[in-house]
């Protein structure tokens, strides 16, 4: 196996390791503290994959005075990554926020102790 | 001229508004809360306004492309991929006009409903987030659109949810929903990235193109992922879990608007079903797949209602087993409508009309058991009952809300249940059977729910009395259903029939 290879396959390894490290949080933990990490940890694995997918080798970066028109990098999965980054952020606030809510109201953040609402 | 122009970009208008006036209100919402009570009504209005502007056009019309960051927002440019486009057809068309029903109803409720709380100008952009990410969600013609409406859903709907975060179990509930809901945005990001990997388009209409050429199994993946997650996110069984907690402890007043959200969501994997997944994959097999997870929807759904003493989890189960009939009901119909054996398109007439029937129905359902959980402050079956001395109209919103959920002769619930057992009977008298069976049960649970809440002698339980708005958002949608139930005909020649058209076009080849 080349080094090009090797170089390749890197990103889409890390996107699939990265992945399985956050699903196994938000899956097995117990702590909202850690599956909210987990979630951040996926969030920022399907961010990679993106850009991963769009980059293409030699190609120049769109913006038209530096390049010719036909070696350009299509950029749209690199707004769809700003756009989920900015959508990331959100979400995790809104979460970390909840979790000091139920810290505040059940004094605990362990999901075993989540189970009010069905009494 | 300036017609046409309104015309011709309502449906910006539809997304524009909302956002529009949430900002507002948020802003100028700091300086006096009766502004932002004011500019919320406005907003809900002109939403519902341009709604109107955009079925009339689609209803007497024709239905349209609509591109953005073209030189006109015309159909022509459909082909530049980068983008981004609105579908405006009869399906889109019965989606909006379900969510406004509600939306109308909810934020009249929620004036008087919500007056004891503080911090309400958030509240009310809050709800116009989500009037915008759901509508958004329906009318959106490109796959990263729909990442984002179903983000911008999930995140101000998950807020409303715990909006009373003086309750821990309103927190708890909207924490499981956003846990799930965010993983779930993931996925459907992640196959977006697929999807995109494979064929460099977003679009439906390309993207749909794209498949016919070629079909690899990563496509297969893809469209997998995302049937889950829309299924997840309409409550279908297996994935039903946050349901019964969201709907049970969101505030009162926009607990319909919650379960709206999720309708949405249906509105969605239904047009995905029909516009990209049915040219890869086997038609027989995508309908088969929607058939099960309905009857399972139902039976599951029914039958955990039938244990539950709370009143709104209670109607929180049933509309899971309601959803269970339009995927059953639109399963048929995907499964058949190739095979030319003519029962497909009733069956989907009866699943789109059940649609929005459910919609209006479970709103008033809800919003009549929140107005006796208002008065009484009791969520229990087994401490109400004799409300009817004291309530006479709730008992009859309830009453009217129960007859259409239990499918009873008269009601329009019993009009789309028949269009749907009639189809589906000739598909498999067996389904037709559990369809049938989860209806009477229904009927006794909800015969039951009226008993002990409203009959029986008076116990003066009444804490308090219900305000006129509230008494209004419930006659609204008890005047829409009324109508529904004396004119179904009309109702489903003039609104369901576009939108089974706009389905069944989408699903021969290409959309509008």
């Amino acid at each position: 196996m080349s080094w090009d290879t090797v170089f390749m396959i890197m990103p889409y390894l890390t996107v699939v390791i990265l992945l399985s490290i956050g699903l196994y949080a938000v899956l097995f933990k117990k702590n909202l503290i850690k599956i909210i990490m987990g979630i951040a940890i996926m969030q920022n694995g399907t961010n990679l994959f993106l850009v991963s997918l769009a980059y293409r080798d030699g190609y120049y970066a769109p913006i038209f005075t530096g390049a010719e028109s036909t070696e350009m990098v299509m950029p749209t999965p690199h707004a769809l990554t700003l756009t989920s980054i900015v959508i990331g952020l959100a979400t995790t606030a809104l979460l970390l926020s909840f979790t000091m809510m139920i810290k505040k109201h059940y004094n605990s953040i362990n999901t075993e102790d989540m189970r009010r609402c069905k009494e | 001229m300036t017609l046409d122009i309104i015309i011709e970009n309502s449906p910006t208008f539809i997304l524009a508004i909302p956002l529009l006036f949430a900002f507002l209100t948020a802003v100028l919402g700091w300086v006096s809360e009766k502004i932002g009570e004011i500019l919320f009504g406005i907003g809900l209005a002109l939403t519902v306004f341009f709604v109107g502007v955009m079925s009339f056009e689609v209803l007497t019309a024709e239905s349209w492309f609509y591109v953005f960051g073209a030189e006109s927002p015309s159909p022509e440019n459909i082909t530049s991929f980068f983008r981004i486009t609105f579908i405006a057809d009869g399906f889109a068309v019965l989606a909006t006009i379900t969510i406004s029903i509600t939306a109308v109803a909810a934020g009249i409720y929620s004036y008087s409903f919500m007056k004891d709380e503080s911090g309400l100008n958030k509240f009310y952009t809050l709800f116009l987030l989500t009037l915008a990410g759901v509508n958004g969600m329906v009318l959106t013609g490109d796959l990263f659109n729909l990442f984002v409406w179903f983000e911008v859903t999930s995140v101000a709907s998950c807020a409303l949810i715990a909006f009373k975060n003086y309750r821990g179990r309103s927190v708890e509930a909207a924490l499981k929903y956003m846990v799930l809901s965010t993983v779930g945005g993931l996925v459907v990001l992640f196959s977006i990235g697929l999807l995109y990997g494979q064929h460099g388009v977003l679009n439906y209409a390309l993207l749909r193109e794209g498949i016919a050429g070629s079909f690899t199994f990563l496509d297969k993946l893809a469209l997998g992922l995302l049937a889950v997650v829309f299924a997840m996110k309409a409550s279908s069984v297996p994935m039903h879990m946050w349901a019964p907690d969201a709907y049970g402890e969101a505030p009162g007043s926009v607990t319909p608007f919650i379960a709206v959200t999720s309708l949405g969501s249906l509105f969605v994997l239904f047009r995905l079903f029909f516009g990209v997944f049915s040219v890869g994959l086997d038609v027989a097999i995508l309908g088969s797949l929607l058939i099960v997870l309905g009857a399972l929807s139902m039976i599951v759904g029914v039958s955990m209602a039938l244990v539950q003493s709370d009143l709104k989890r209670l109607i929180a189960y049933l509309s899971v087993s309601q959803v269970g009939y339009m995927m059953t009901a639109i399963g048929v119909g995907l499964a058949t409508l190739r095979s030319g054996e003519g029962f497909g398109d009733l069956a989907m007439q009866g699943g789109l009309f059940h649609m929005l029937n459910d919609g209006v129905y479970k709103a008033l359902l809800f919003l009549s058991a929140v107005a006796v959980i208002h008065t009484t402050d009791i969520r229990s079956l087994n401490d109400l009952g004799g409300l009817a001395h004291k309530m006479p109209y709730t008992t009859f919103f309830f009453l009217f809300g129960a007859l259409s959920i239990a499918g009873i002769p008269p009601t329009s619930g019993f009009s789309s249940k028949l269009l749907i057992y009639k189809s589906v009977y000739l598909y498999s008298p067996i389904l037709a059977i559990i369809a049938l069976v989860v209806s009477i049960i229904t009927f006794a649970i909800v015969a039951k729910a009226f008993f002990n809440a409203f009959l029986g002698p008076d116990q003066s339980l009444m804490k308090r009395r219900i305000s006129k708005p509230m008494l209004w958002g419930m006659g609204i949608l008890t005047v829409v259903l009324i109508v529904f139930t004396l004119f179904p005909n009309v109702v489903v020649a003039e609104i369901v029939d576009p939108a089974v058209e706009g389905l069944i076009g989408s699903l021969e080849g290409g959309l509008p």
